[in-house]
Formats: C-alpha cells, structure tokens, sequence
C-alpha cells in the first residue's frame, strides 16, 4: 500500500499530518487489547478536508478509519490493516443551540461533556453523554450507539438523533434526517449510520435532539449480602412504575477493588445498588424514591442512604465513576482488560447473569466483576488476568465464549454499549447470525472497495487473540 | 538499549487502562491536540520503548522532556498510575542513551549568567545547581519540572525556555498584546490564570466562552511562579485597567510559584504606589483546583472594582 503522504499534506496542511513512528504507535492503540499501526494520521478541519481524503483513499484503495477520542474498548479505532487514521477532534465547532426548537448542531469531533457545559445556560441537556463523555465525541458516541448511565431513562444515542451529514466511501457528501422529531416513511438511513462503527461512512456533523435539565434529583445507596438480592432489587425497580434515572449495581470484586484502590471505605458485601430519581416536581422525585426504597428493603437491602444534595450525591457516585480504572488494582499480579465488557441481558436475568459471569472466571481461573447499569441490563464485566501469562489468554478465550454463550441463552445481546469492532465480533457474529449477510450487503453497496475501518464488526478476525498485536507483553 | 529504570514500570504500564481520562487535564495537549503529547500517548511510547516498538530518538526523547510536572494527570488516575514519576525514569533513561532534549525544561545562557545563585536557592525541584568551579549554574533536565520560576525572577534574563509552549517571553506578550487587544470597549481587566491547576478544565471543543472568561480577557497562562513583575509593569503600560494574579493556595502549589508570585505582586504593588497608579490594580488571589465557580465570581468582582476605577 503506497500512500501519497505529501498529497494529504497539501490537504490538511503540515500542521495536521504525521507519519512519525512515534505517532503511529500512540494511534495504533485505543482502549482494548488491541494494537496495530496506522501508515499516516490526518486532522481534518473541514468537511471539504474530510471529502477530499476519503475520495484519494477510494481511488488509490487505502484504509480509512475515523477515530474520536480513541477511548474504545473493542479496538473500533484500531487500523487492522493500517492506512489512514482520520482524527476528528479538529472538527469540534459546537455549531449551533435552538432552544426553542430543543436541539443543537454540532461537529463530530465535540467532546460530549464539552456539549453539555454549553447547554447548561439554556437549561438544555444532552443525557445520552457516557461516562467517557469528558473526552468521548459525538462522532464516536454515534458510531457506536453509545449511551449514559442515565440510558434506563433517556435512551441510548441513536434516540437523540434527528439528523446528520455523512461522508460517503466515494468522498460524496449526503444529509441524512432532517430538523423535525417526527419523520415518516422512507429509509432511516441516519439511523443505518449509529452503531456502524465507522464502516458505512464518516459522520462530519450531527443535530441532536435534547432535554431539559432536571429540576430535581436525588439517589439512593442500598447494600445487600446476597449479590441475589440486590438483582432481584433490580428487576423488581424495572418491572415497577418507577422510572428511575440510574440503577447501577457494583459487585464484590468492584468493590474491594474500588477499597483497595481508592480507600473508599465500603461495606465488603455481595452487592451495591445505586439508584437515582429525577424530575420537574420535588414530591414526584420524592414518591419515586420512596417506592425504590421500598422495593430494596423488601429485598432485605441494609444501610440505605438517600440524598438530594449534590455534593453528597456525587460522594455515593465517585466509585462507581472511577471504577473501570480502580479494578486495574484488584490484584497484585492481575490487570483488567477490556474483554467480555458489556453484554446486556433482560432485566430479570441481571442476579443470574452476574452469579454467571463469577463462575465463568472461576471455573476458567480469571477474575471476572459484575457491575455495570443494570437498569438497562448492561453488565460490564472485565477480565483480570495476569496478562504476560499465554495460558491465561487461553482463559480468557474460553471465558469470553462461555459468557456470551450465556448472555445468547437468554435473549440477551453481545454488547449493550459500547460496540463490537474486533474484541466481541466473534460472538456477536454467532448472534446475528441470520442478517449478517445483509449487512454485508450493505456495506458493499455504500463500500464497495471496502476502505472504512475494514475487518470491523461482520468483517472482523474470528479468532480476536490474534487478530491484532496484543497491548500486552505477551508471547501467543 | 537497557531502559533499566523505565522497566522496573512495566506493571504500571500494563495497569494502565488507556481509557484516555488524562487527556484533558493536561496543558500540552491542550496546546497541541495530538494524542502523542498527552500522558497516555508518552506512557504508549514508553510502553514501545521497552518493547522495541519504539526506537528511541530525539523527536521520541523530546515527547519525554515535555511536561510541566502539574501532575493532574497523576491526581485523576483512577488506576493511580503516576505518569510523571515514568516520564522522570525515562528521561534519566533517554539521557544515559545520548539522547537528551531541552522540552519544556529551562536553559541556561551561561555567556550571561551571573551566578548570582538566586536561580538555585528558588528551585524546588533541586533542579538547579552552582557548578562551583566555573561558576555557573547547570541545569539537570531529569529534575527540571519546567514551572520557570527561575526564568521569571533572573535578573539578568540567563535563564529561558523554547517558544512553543507558550511559556517564553516572547509567547506571554504576544497572548498580552491579543488579549488587551480583544479588550477593546471593555473594562481592560488581565487575569494571569494558571493553567496547570486551576484554569477551570480543558475544553476540548470550541465554542462560545461563557461568564467570567468573556468578559475579563482571561489569560490562561502558566504558573504563577512564572509571571516576572516585568511583565505586569508591561501589562499596565500596554494599557491595562487592572491585573489579576491568579494561583493555587499556598501549600498547594507543586513548585512554591504562588509565594514568588506573592513577593513579587508585594513589591510592584509598591512600585505602583510610588508611580502614583493604585497598587488595588494589581490583586493577587488564590484557588484550588476545581475551584471554577469562586474565580468566575472573583474575577467578575475584579472587573467591577476595576471598572469603578476606570483607566489610568
């Protein structure tokens, strides 16, 4: 593969290429196990930029793959087959808010919580940042169908989506939806583009439909001794008439990781449950609590705390905020991994997919934690392995199938939040199993020389051990 | 090459996530976008140094020696991997390789040099030393943290750092001569705000600044060790109202620049008195990190009483 680097030099400009080795390892990696260098990355500023790159790359048939803030945790911004990595943070114009309208436009490249900072005058909100929002961008969120701790509630990306302007694999440039929430028949071809990772075309701008900011809010803390009660707590919430606005559960791993780590001082029991309420009147806020609490204590919950008091509130959030890094201390001689992550399951299924995923790791001799926002039935479950060890890769393996087998069994899917790229694509593939060639059609139709973040999602390595370079030190 | 002090973190760099949280805590990449210059990307190339991913080289060793040691991203590390204690062993590393890079570290320009020592006795970082034979003051660029504390209080103007940090002499009268311009119609109010600590966050998307940032002509700038009473003065004569110094509280600061500062605002105030120009032009006030709603307001306060004053 040749690339003409002096040719998207005079594209993008000296300032805004490198093709140093130096960066070329620190952009061949993202947030999964996965590694593998690009041959040049590229800052666009404009869409013409963007245009002009992706038609070159179409024509001389390189790999293009657009990377937001590289926070990914299945490798979507990994270049398998290296080429032309695409930083969109240049394009990070928050280009317009309508109030009156309750929406916003924005470059792809905005950092969510940078969105929502700008909207808080206006009394707006953009609910569906993740947890990654302080550097995740909206290009990223949308590519991925990303979503909030607060998705129980408000939705996930793809439901805060009017429109978008899309670069297409031919470097065309196409509007997709329009101003309005109601938009009849016709191909939702902005929908088509959340969740496709990067493979269907480089989404340059978004309008985004928003919320007003809660008035009220409170959240609750409740411990259990049994890591069934606390799940049995939370299909009972969901099934309930109460719409909370968080329900989180942290399981004992996480917490003596969260201990351990941060000096959190937590009760060492089965499982924590986290709940929040929100809304325009203080007694609906209130009534739902108290439903909640409720519904805990039945489940023979102890120790329930509740505050509406936003310093207290985020006193009870930050554990679970830092968690996904403190789990990285479990252990000496144990590190965690980005792999299982994030399969969602039925929301009466969240005590026995968690029991599950305990004896998945035990019985393939890795740490496996269940916490996550179970809420919308999404488990984040990490591996911790030693990750130098060969036969723990092996583990792994095993470990990964065995729970995804699970999470099928019982109506659930691959991954509620945050993708498949190339980590969970084997599972994902046995689960889509009946439209995969559909997909495929797809991709070729709008794809057709196969130049956008290739061997992703149905196009991905079987075997994800070795489908790149492992971040790790490891001999396979 | 051995990397012997950079591999003993090699399990550190293993339980780094790469989730990429440090990103907006760092100035660097802030000035410069590219993902090579934040935390992450050098604990990446350190990660490639070891194993022989990364050839080590000047441009490789330059990433190392760039840091201004605030330390946010050792602060916000959930996995509580401290990035700067790495990038210290890989500069002793690089060094020991033949390959040193001056970063953001000071120099020294020994032809004026006085070795007057001022320079030494004020470097918290033990960076400095008198080279008592030839009488002059070396520069260890493992220690050196770059706040430039030393830069702001040498008389003779020996002690520098390389433009494109926006932390040369050359950059803070540029970004004064912009602001003060912006200013135009409006209360000419500076406010010098540390950008390694409390600057309220990094923005990584561009929009509208809101609140105290607009209306002031805000500076983000460097430590407050690093503002020379030279450049206030200059600050005034350009045409300010009033100047605003604003640092961490005292026993926060990792490189004692808001005592320096505080000396410093001490004798200029003075000067002013004697010029005959209000020394309440010129305040100096501290904040802790996160701290954003109290320096919007303070500042917002600054403007007013500024604005009553109106222009010398």
């Amino acid at each position: 593969m040749e690339i003409d680097v002096e040719r998207l030099r005079k594209i993008v400009g000296k300032e805004d290429i490198r093709d140093h080795i130096a960066d070329l390892y620190v952009y061949g990696s993202d947030s999964s196990v996965h590694e593998a260098n690009p041959s040049v990355v590229v800052r666009p500023e404009t869409v013409e930029e963007v245009q002009e790159i992706v038609r070159y790359a179409n024509r001389a048939l390189i790999p293009v793959t657009a990377r937001g803030a590289g926070s990914g945790t299945s490798g979507h911004a990994v270049p398998i087959d290296g080429g032309i990595v695409m930083d969109m943070r240049r394009m990070n114009h928050i280009i317009g808010i309508k109030p009156r309208d309750i929406l916003c436009k924005v470059e792809s490249g905005v950092a969510c919580d940078d969105l929502n900072k700008a909207l808080q005058p206006y009394g707006l909100w953009f609910p569906s940042a993740p947890e990654s929002g302080r550097i995740s961008t909206i290009g990223g969120t949308i590519a991925n169908n990303g979503s909030g701790v607060r998705a129980i509630k408000y939705g996930t990306m793809r439901d805060y989506i009017l429109g978008m302007k899309v670069v297409l694999a031919n470097g065309d440039l196409v509007t997709l939806g329009a101003d309005t929430r109601a938009q009849a028949s016709g191909y939702q071809l902005d929908r088509l583009m959340v969740g496709s990772e990067g493979t269907l075309g480089i989404i340059v701008e978004a309008t985004l439909l928003l919320r007003h900011l809660p008035r009220f809010r409170a959240m609750g803390i409740a411990k259990f001794n049994k890591l069934e009660d606390a799940g049995e707590t939370i299909s009972d919430i969901v099934a309930s008439e109460v719409v909370p606005s968080l329900l989180e559960l942290v399981d004992d791993v996480a917490i003596t990781a969260l201990n351990k780590t941060l000096n959190m001082n937590l009760p060492q029991v089965e499982a924590i449950v986290l709940y929040e309420c929100d809304g325009l009147l203080k007694q609906a806020v209130d009534h739902e609590m108290e439903v909640t609490k409720k519904i805990c204590e039945k489940n023979n919950a102890f120790g329930i705390e509740m505050s509406s008091d936003a310093k207290e509130m985020e006193r009870i959030y930050s554990g679970r905020k830092k968690l996904f890094a403190a789990l990285s201390r479990y252990r000496e001689g144990l590190v965690c991994t980005s792999l299982a992550d994030d399969m969602a399951v039925p929301s009466s299924k969240i005590a026995e997919c968690a029991r599950k995923i305990h004896e998945v790791g035990e019985r393939n001799h890795v740490v496996m934690t269940a916490y996550g926002h179970c809420g919308e039935g999404v488990l984040h479950t990490k591996i911790l392995m030693d990750a130098t060890s060969r036969e723990q890769w092996e583990d792994a393996r095993r470990a990964v199938e065995e729970v995804y087998d699970y999470v099928r069994s019982v109506g659930g899917t691959t991954s509620g939040e945050h993708g498949i790229a190339i980590s969970k694509a084997s599972s994902w593939k046995k689960e889509k199993a009946d439209s995969l060639k559909m997909m495929k059609a797809i991709k070729l139709a709008l794809d057709p020389n196969n130049i956008l973040n290739p061997h992703k999602l149905m196009d991905a390595p079987d075997d994800w051990v070795t489908a790149t370079r492992l971040r790790y030190p490891v001999e396979l | 090459m051995e990397f012997n002090r950079l591999r003993k973190w090699g399990n550190e760099l293993d339980i780094c996530i790469r989730c990429g949280y440090c990103y907006e805590h760092c100035p660097l990449y802030k000035l410069s976008n590219w993902e090579i210059d934040t935390p992450k990307g050098k604990l990446l190339l350190a990660y490639g140094l070891l194993t022989g991913e990364v050839e080590p080289s000047p441009y490789v060793a330059e990433k190392f020696f760039q840091c201004f040691y605030c330390k946010n991203c050792s602060k916000s590390c959930s996995a509580k991997v401290s990035p700067t204690d790495i990038f210290a062993d890989a500069r002793a590393d690089l060094m020991e390789s033949g390959f040193e890079t001056q970063g953001t570290t000071v120099r020294n320009d020994e032809k004026l040099c006085m070795a007057c020592g001022r320079c030494v006795s004020g470097c918290k970082s033990e960076a400095l030393s008198m080279d008592m034979e030839r009488m002059r003051v070396s520069v260890s660029r493992v220690k050196c943290k770059g706040c430039g504390v030393c830069v702001a209080g040498c008389p003779v103007g020996a002690m520098s750092q390389k433009e494109g940090f926006g932390v040369s002499k050359k950059e803070l009268s540029a970004k004064l001569e912009n602001s003060l311009r912006s200013m135009n119609g409006k209360p000419k109010v500076v406010v010098f705000c540390c950008d390694w600590s409390i600057c309220p966050g990094l923005r990584l998307s561009r929009m509208e600044l809101a609140g105290a940032e607009n209306a002031s002509g805000i500076i983000v700038t460097v430590c407050a060790g690093r503002i020379d009473p030279g450049l206030i003065l200059d600050t005034f004569y350009q045409g300010a109202w009033g100047v605003m110094i604003a640092c961490c509280p005292l026993e926060e600061c990792g490189h004692n620049g808001n005592y320096r500062a505080q000396e410093r605002c001490a004798s200029v105030g003075k000067l002013l008195d004697v010029l005959g120009v209000e020394s309440n032009r010129l305040r100096l006030e501290h904040f802790a990190t996160g701290e954003d709603e109290k320096l919007r307001k303070a500042v917002g306060n600054f403007v007013k009483h500024i604005a009553s004053l109106g222009p010398i």
